[in-house]
């Protein structure tokens, strides 16, 4: 018990922490909070399943690649149509999410005319036995694949010259704009990258752990992403990594321990998101809000 | 001696509603609301509009919260489902009538929300906005928790309704009959409870109470910089937001005469947030006008094409988009400000922002001014 | 006992001590103007006094009373203002609304007696800063030079034993600044007891009003005095044109 425990959560954990990693990246350097990020997961997995599955019946690694791109791109098309005009406004850009999640949720409800669950294909069939548990490969790969991702945007953001402007937009948006960086193309890549990582996030667990998708499956990731950004603190990717263990080792505890209760695993995520918000706002590693601003 | 007061208040009646022509859109639109029995709509119809009744109290007690002073709430919910499962278990207990329960659920809600700002009041933007969401979530999670005090799923049923059917059944009326009386009693006590809502939603909102609110909506360090207890009003205005929304809540549970936990379902949290912005953000009546709106949509959808349940989800769909597009492109605070907005240029009324809650407005007919600053104005010219 | 007195005020972000061991004195009816160049720690010491940020050492004294760690709002009722180097006008509101705000909290509405209402008040605290034409217009609507007269009247209408204003003469044209020279100037004859203090940059217009000058530099104190004495410190010439020569 003890080992699923420590081996499955180390293994969402990843997929969870990329999953936010996403979320954060698009607050950290647009204030944008996208909560249509959970719906960009649930595209993921829709979209590898009209890959694989359901309509061109394509290789499952090419689905892998192709889906997040093709979430990319509408991602970055969202961006800019729905949200770069109200971008000023925290209440429009909130509203305008929302309606985004809820219109998809219907469209795919209507889209999918009574088939409620879709079956997602693993990405590579077969399992292996390690310390006394079956994992399937899928997970494995989509372990190893999260865990590469998140490395590589580590680096990306800290080297590459996009990924500083990126940093730099998320410090000071004037200083930015003043060095003539294009603030908006930055926006625009930094929402490709964020749903894209959702997509490659909702592909993994619907595909290496639900074995299904859903309409209803874009609000979990959404709650997930919010706890473990507001417990890892804004703004760090450090904080997101830890925060992603933190929730996911504390969903996996909570499923194992209660396999029966569905609604208990909707919960946790809440019930982080209000025990950081009490006790420290500004989560593990973030920075304080000083002239409360 | 009557004559002459009943010719003052004619004239009152003349200077503070019929020259406003906002106003005069809104007595209208009320008259017209409650004549809607008149023309003999059919059962099932009334029963919508009742429920639409108590919805249109739920949004305009967001509104007050969100539009006013500006904190996002996405899980109001939260309210409605605490008012609905007190009253029922205050029932369920101590077998209170329900002129009881009502009160005391009010009372329950407007603790349980001051309680509860504490901690919410500290976080602010989005993260208020999911907090929100999580205490929603987290309440219908509880529900389940205490299965035998909630029921669960099935809830606490069998509750007492407001207007108990045997006070409608009469000699020679027939059941289907007593049972629309009975709905159209419903309908006028959620009518005149909307209408008290809205009145004290807009007092509150009129005054400098209200002119507080939005200050702390603009900019809160400059409020406290003016001497504004900022977190004083901002639990004011959660836990007067609270309130009606949990009355609005028990008016819920007495109408259909159960409790359960889809009082809490996530999509009634958003159901203000998409409402609102059709109807107008920061006003109390855009919300509700916006309400009306879906539910007839929704009403008229459903009754064309009946047998194909697909299409009320298209409605609903269509709605969202429609939002999605109006905040888009022109009206970033909804449809029903834009309206109300070229109602006043009619009366050469002054030039206002689209955006942000409606207080202060002044009016010219016959170059004379009403309205609180207009007063100042013609003091001022003494 | 003084009116004001800050003793030893520290406030550190993160390497930079913004403000570092800052202590002075203001009395009754003193005129008293803080400069320095850009980054001197002005503004987080104004920050500090009125509430906006906690000190990480030091004591603010207000009439003899600790109100290092009181709440904005709380030290505004106790009797200071202040202004805002940016001005933060309630965007939504009338020009006479933003001063209703004002007046609407404990220690403005304090004065407010039965026969006078809150319009009345507000529209006198309008007057005094020359805004009654502007009275009705919603506040986003109002130029720069304006708005800056309001943030004036909202401090004014707490009724302040000590007015802090933040760079008061920024953005405005000499006409402007001519105006708001003699406001302050009227504003202390109206009120012989209160204390005023002024940032400012625009030192020829800030040399007129004050009667003693403070000068912070990278945080510390580096001198204090009259005017015209200030005008010859050395070291402060030096700190304003640079290390030249």
């Amino acid at each position: 018990m003890i080992e699923s425990i420590i081996i499955v959560g180390l293994m969402t954990s990843m997929i969870y922490a990329l999953l936010a990693l996403g979320f954060t990246l698009i607050y950290g350097v647009s204030g944008v909070v996208n909560l249509a990020h959970g719906t960009f997961f649930m595209i993921g997995a829709y979209m590898f399943y009209l890959i694989t599955g359901g309509v061109f019946h394509l290789d499952p690694r090419l689905g892998l690649i192709a889906a997040p791109v093709v979430v990319g791109i509408m991602g970055a098309v969202t961006y800019r149509i729905i949200i770069h005009p109200v971008i000023r406004d925290e209440v429009s850009t909130l509203v305008a999410t929302v309606c985004l999640a809820i219109a998809t949720q219907q469209l795919v409800l209507l889209g999918t005319k009574g088939l409620f669950m879709v079956p997602v294909e693993p990405i590579v069939p077969g399992y292996t036995t390690f310390w006394g548990l079956a994992l399937t490969y899928s997970s494995i790969l989509a372990f190893a694949i999260s865990a590469a991702l998140y490395i590589f945007l580590w680096i990306f953001i800290s080297k590459v010259k996009v990924g500083k402007a990126m940093r730099a937009a998320s410090q000071d948006l004037e200083a930015t704009m003043l060095m003539g960086v294009n603030t908006t193309r930055v926006y625009i890549l930094t929402m490709a990258l964020s749903t894209a990582l959702a997509a490659v996030a909702g592909i993994s667990i619907s595909s290496a752990y639900l074995g299904v998708a859903y309409p209803y499956m874009w609000f979990h990731p959404l709650a997930l992403s919010f706890a473990i950004v507001i417990l890892g603190g804004l703004g760090s990717i450090k904080g997101t990594l830890v925060g992603g263990f933190i929730v996911g080792y504390a969903e996996t505890a909570v499923k194992t321990l209660y396999p029966t209760s569905a609604s208990i695993v909707t919960v946790v995520p809440m019930v982080i998101i209000v025990l950081v918000l009490v006790l420290r706002p500004k989560g593990l590693f973030g920075k304080r809000i000083e002239l409360e601003e | 001696m009557v004559t002459t007061y009943l010719r003052r208040a004619y004239s009152s009646f003349l200077a503070h509603v019929v020259d406003i022509p906002p106003r005069l859109l809104a007595f209208i639109l009320i008259l017209l609301w409650a004549s809607v029995p008149v023309f003999k709509p059919d059962g099932y119809t009334l029963t919508i509009l009742v429920s639409t009744n108590i919805w249109a109290i739920f949004v305009a007690s967001w509104d007050l919260l969100v539009g006013f002073t500006g904190q996002m709430s996405l899980g109001h919910a939260l309210f409605y489902g605490i008012g609905g499962y007190s009253t029922a278990l205050l029932f369920k207990y101590f077998q209170l009538p329900v002129w009881i329960t009502i009160p005391l659920s009010v009372v329950v809600v407007f603790s349980f929300a001051i309680i509860l700002s504490y901690p919410a009041l500290r976080v602010k933007g989005p993260y208020l906005a999911m907090t929100t969401m999580a205490f929603a979530l987290i309440a219908s999670s509880v529900l389940y928790i205490f299965p035998e005090i909630t029921g669960a799923d099935s809830g606490v049923r069998k509750l007492p309704l407001l207007f108990p059917l045997k006070l409608f059944r009469r000699e020679g009326i027939s059941a289907l009959e007593s049972v629309y009386q009975q709905t159209l009693a419903y309908y006028y006590f959620t009518f005149i409870s909307l209408v008290i809502t809205l009145l004290i939603l807009y007092k509150v909102t009129h005054s400098k109470t209200g002119i507080v609110l939005v200050s702390v909506l603009d900019d809160e360090l400059a409020s406290k910089a003016s001497g504004i207890n900022v977190d004083k009003f901002k639990v004011m205005a959660f836990a007067l937001s609270a309130l009606f929304a949990g009355y609005a809540g028990c008016l819920q549970v007495h109408f259909v005469s159960f409790a359960d936990p889809g009082l809490f379902a996530l999509t009634f949290s958003f159901l203000p947030v998409i409402v609102t912005i059709l109807g107008g953000i920061g006003t109390i009546y855009g919300p509700v006008i916006g309400v009306f709106v879906y539910q007839i949509l929704n009403e008229i959808f459903f009754r064309k094409v009946i047998k194909i349940p697909l299409e009320i989800y298209q409605a609903k769909l269509l709605i969202f988009i429609a939002v999605i597009l109006i905040l888009v492109i022109k009206w970033p605070r909804g449809i029903g400000r834009f309206i109300t907005d070229k109602l006043k240029d009619l009366e050469e009324a002054r030039d206002i922002d689209e955006r942000g809650p409606r207080i202060w407005k002044t009016y010219k007919k016959k170059g004379k001014k009403i309205g609180v600053i207009a007063r100042v104005r013609a003091r001022l010219k003494k | 006992m003084h009116l004001l007195q800050i003793e030893n005020l520290t406030k550190r972000f993160g390497g930079l001590t913004a403000v570092d061991n800052v202590s002075f004195h203001i009395d009754e009816g003193e005129i008293v103007g803080v400069i320095g160049p850009n980054g001197a720690g002005k503004t987080t010491l104004f920050n500090l006094i009125s509430g906006f940020l906690n000190a990480d050492s030091g004591i603010v004294k207000f009439k003899g009373e600790n109100i290092t760690r009181a709440a904005p709002h709380e030290i505004v009722n106790k009797g200071i203002a202040r202004t805002f180097q940016v001005v933060r006008p309630f965007r939504h509101l009338p020009v006479i609304a933003n001063v209703m705000v004002a007046l609407r909290s404990p220690r403005g509405s304090r004065k407010i007696e039965w026969i006078k209402t809150f319009e009345r008040k507000a529209v006198d605290m309008l007057e005094d800063v020359g805004l009654t034409e502007l009275m009705l217009e919603p506040a986003e609507n109002v130029g720069h030079g304006d708005l800056k007269r309001l943030e004036m009247a909202r401090a004014l209408a707490t009724e302040p034993d000590l007015l802090m204003l933040d760079e008061p003469f920024g953005g405005l044209n000499p006409l402007e600044t001519d105006f708001l020279t003699k406001s302050i100037q009227r504003i202390h004859l109206d009120n012989p007891m209160r204390g005023i203090v002024i940032v400012e940059h625009k030192l020829y217009a800030l040399m007129k009003i004050v009667k003693r000058v403070i000068v912070l530099h990278q945080g510390r104190k580096i001198a204090e005095g009259k005017p015209e004495e200030i005008a010859k410190n050395k070291e402060v010439i030096e700190v304003y044109m640079g290390k030249a020569m």
